[in-house]
């Protein structure tokens, strides 16, 4: 069973995470890609209490997560992976990194620069730019916060 | 009991200042959500509840006092009902002297655990499993017992688990999440989700008997038919497909079919 | 009109302000779900069971969608009391279509008031930037308040459209019977599948799947002993 969801949200393990996409999806593990959590231990059992003893949480950093992708894209139990920022996504693809099928945004918040493209989804105007490449790459970008509201395409969100 | 901090764990030494305030903020935090926004979500409502339990420290360090209060303020968000937990926990670690980089993370990855335990405690748990009690209760019994059980029952355990969250967090600071580890959370997490998916079950079908209780066979059926028909529908559309829309266009097919509608 | 109809009306607008602004603001004590917004409203206009009709058909609607993290969600409290104010005093099957069906209308459009608040509290802000990272202490408190009371004449005016919107409704000439019962049975009908399949979905794969149909076994042979 491929990795059935590829997230960028910046609140990383959360709600819409666990019971949103969780639940339906049947996820039983999740890769949380963020190189300070992957470096701290207090953070990481308050992100692992945020889901069900179940589901496993990896832990890894971009790099880690560039060379171990396609095995946890080859093991049978089904996965999600989430990155914080759009930048750790675009840099586990970037320079010949795995292939990613499919990118959903689900919740990129407000910080100074960044202009707001839906309730949800906040970028930069490089954001924005790292995705388009990342389309033209191939990959499918939506932002859907949860299953049940539409999936926006990237072009809509310009 | 107000709590006294003498010395930091982590970084400067603040010297002595007192957390009082906590029935204050406990009110304040019933209205966590009230100036709810895209930017910083939950963000004003904390800064406004910090406000009183940061008082004690305006008194010993006035410019760690500002720091902390606009910190208080900042982009949070989890569920209303935890957040109590992260409020506490923050301001026991301002009064701590904790740096501000990790008094950032530690609201950062609570955001996302309280608002995961949150909503596993509550919207699906003791919410679903409360109504569906409620529904059972009023269609059997009475619908002011369904009401009155729901209320007393709902809000008895919520403003329980806040006051606890509030004293938690206060009390362990950065150690939360050791805490809530410990704590209840876990246990009940697992057997709330359980009860939910029960009672519900119960519910729906007896809830359905009281509504169609009044029509001809025939049409009991017709309403059992597009119960399956919305049911395979939402499983073929799931990503888009929600229960309001299913309802108007149902209503829509019914106006049209009778010439009501143009 | 009757001083005594006006006051009804009255206190149903009260009530619905208060259900909506329990549903986000303050204090979230589930009084804004639809059963108990209408169960109150029906007792409100002397036809407790056509509130109670109304609150468990919306209810199901209601039960599908959680309110998930800032995800968007209908607004059932002043459509439920408009509802309610559809369905009293007419008989069962009549009352139950029209009603629901009206609520569900409301449902949707005070599902869309939300963002819009939402929207006006983030533009105050940024309105007080500087003011905020010094955490100033009054200018929190203002942007609170502010947050309050947008609420307040957010849910204000949603239940007098509701009000609006459920008096002319009853003053429109009624469906014939055929009509009538068919839009019951179609309401009653999507509610079950709208619960159902959030049930499903909360439960996904997980252990509360055989809970969950372990209980519509015991509600069905319920059902059908009671």
């Amino acid at each position: 069973m491929p990795i059935l969801l590829y997230r960028i949200d910046d609140r990383l393990i959360h709600g819409q995470v666990v019971i949103g996409w969780g639940r339906p999806l049947g996820i039983e593990f999740i890769v949380l890609v963020d190189s300070e959590v992957s470096a701290s231990e207090w953070e990481q059992e308050l992100y692992r209490m945020a889901v069900p003893q179940a589901v496993e949480v990896v832990f890894a950093d971009v790099e880690q997560a560039r060379t171990s992708l396609t095995d946890w894209q080859a093991d049978p139990r089904r996965g999600m992976l989430l990155t914080g920022t759009v930048d750790s996504m675009a840099a586990i693809r970037g320079n010949g990194g795995p292939t990613i099928p499919k990118i959903n945004l689900g919740g990129v918040h407000h910080r100074p620069g960044r202009r707001q493209r839906l309730p949800y989804v906040y970028l930069t105007d490089e954001e924005y730019r790292a995705l388009i490449a990342l389309k033209e790459d191939g990959i499918e970008i939506t932002a859907q916060d949860v299953p049940t509201t539409r999936a926006v395409a990237l072009s809509e969100l310009a | 009991m107000p709590l006294a901090y003498g010395r930091a764990s982590h970084g400067k030494p603040i010297g002595g200042g007192v957390v009082s305030g906590r029935g204050k903020a406990f009110a304040r935090l019933f209205a966590v959500q009230a100036a709810w926004n895209y930017e910083r979500m939950l963000g004003i409502g904390m800064g406004y509840a910090a406000e009183p339990l940061l008082a004690g420290l305006e008194a010993t360090d006035s410019e760690r006092h500002a720091e902390a209060a606009g910190r208080s303020a900042e982009f949070f968000n989890c569920h209303p009902y935890l957040a109590g937990l992260a409020l506490g926990a923050s301001v026991a670690a301002e009064y701590a002297g904790e740096s501000e980089d990790r008094i950032r993370r530690l609201k950062t990855a609570l955001c996302g655990t309280l608002g995961a335990l949150g909503d596993h405690l509550f919207w699906a748990g003791l919410l679903p499993a409360m109504m569906g009690l409620a529904l059972i209760v009023a269609v059997v019994w009475s619908p002011w017992w369904g009401v009155g059980l729901f209320l007393v029952g709902y809000n008895g355990c919520r403003v329980a688990v806040a006051w606890w969250g509030l004293r938690t967090g206060l009390d362990t600071g950065m150690r939360v999440g050791q805490a809530i580890a410990s704590s209840w959370v876990p246990r009940v997490r697992r057997w709330v989700g359980l009860a939910a998916g029960f009672l519900v079950g119960v519910a729906i079908p007896l809830a359905g008997r009281f509504l169609l209780g009044g029509l001809g066979r025939s049409q009991i059926l017709i309403g059992v038919g597009v119960a399956v028909l919305g049911l395979a529908l939402a499983y073929r559309f799931r990503a888009t497909f929600g229960g309001v829309r299913y309802g108007l266009l149902a209503v829509a097919l019914v106006l049209l079919w009778f010439g009501v509608l143009p | 009109m009757e001083s005594s109809v006006l006051m009804g009306i009255g206190l149903l607008w009260v009530w619905a302000t208060i259900a909506g602004l329990d549903l986000v603001s303050v204090p979230q004590s589930m009084v804004a779900r639809p059963f108990i917004v209408a169960v109150v409203a029906g007792a409100i206009l002397g036809d407790l069971l056509a509130g109670a009709r109304i609150g468990i058909v919306l209810e199901l609607f209601a039960l599908d969608a959680l309110p998930i993290g800032a995800a968007r969600y209908p607004d059932y409290g002043a459509a439920t009391m408009g509802a309610v104010l559809v369905a009293a005093g007419q008989p069962p099957v009549a009352g139950l279509g029209v009603g629901a069906a009206t609520g569900l209308v409301l449902a949707a459009l005070g599902g869309w008031t939300m963002p819009v608040l939402r929207r006006a509290n983030a533009r105050a802000i940024r309105d007080r930037l500087e003011m905020l990272r010094t955490g100033h202490a009054a200018t929190i408190r203002s942007l609170q308040y502010a947050g309050l009371a947008r609420d307040g004449i957010r849910s204000g005016l949603l239940s007098l459209i509701a009000i609006g919107a459920g008096l002319l409704i009853r003053h429109l000439p009624p469906l014939e019977g055929d009509a009538a019962a068919a839009l019951t049975v179609a309401v009653v009908g999507a509610g079950l599948a709208s619960v159902l399949s959030g049930a499903l979905r909360t439960a996904g794969r997980s252990r509360r799947c055989r809970w969950l149909t372990a209980g519509l076994l015991t509600g069905s042979l319920l059902a059908v002993a009671l």
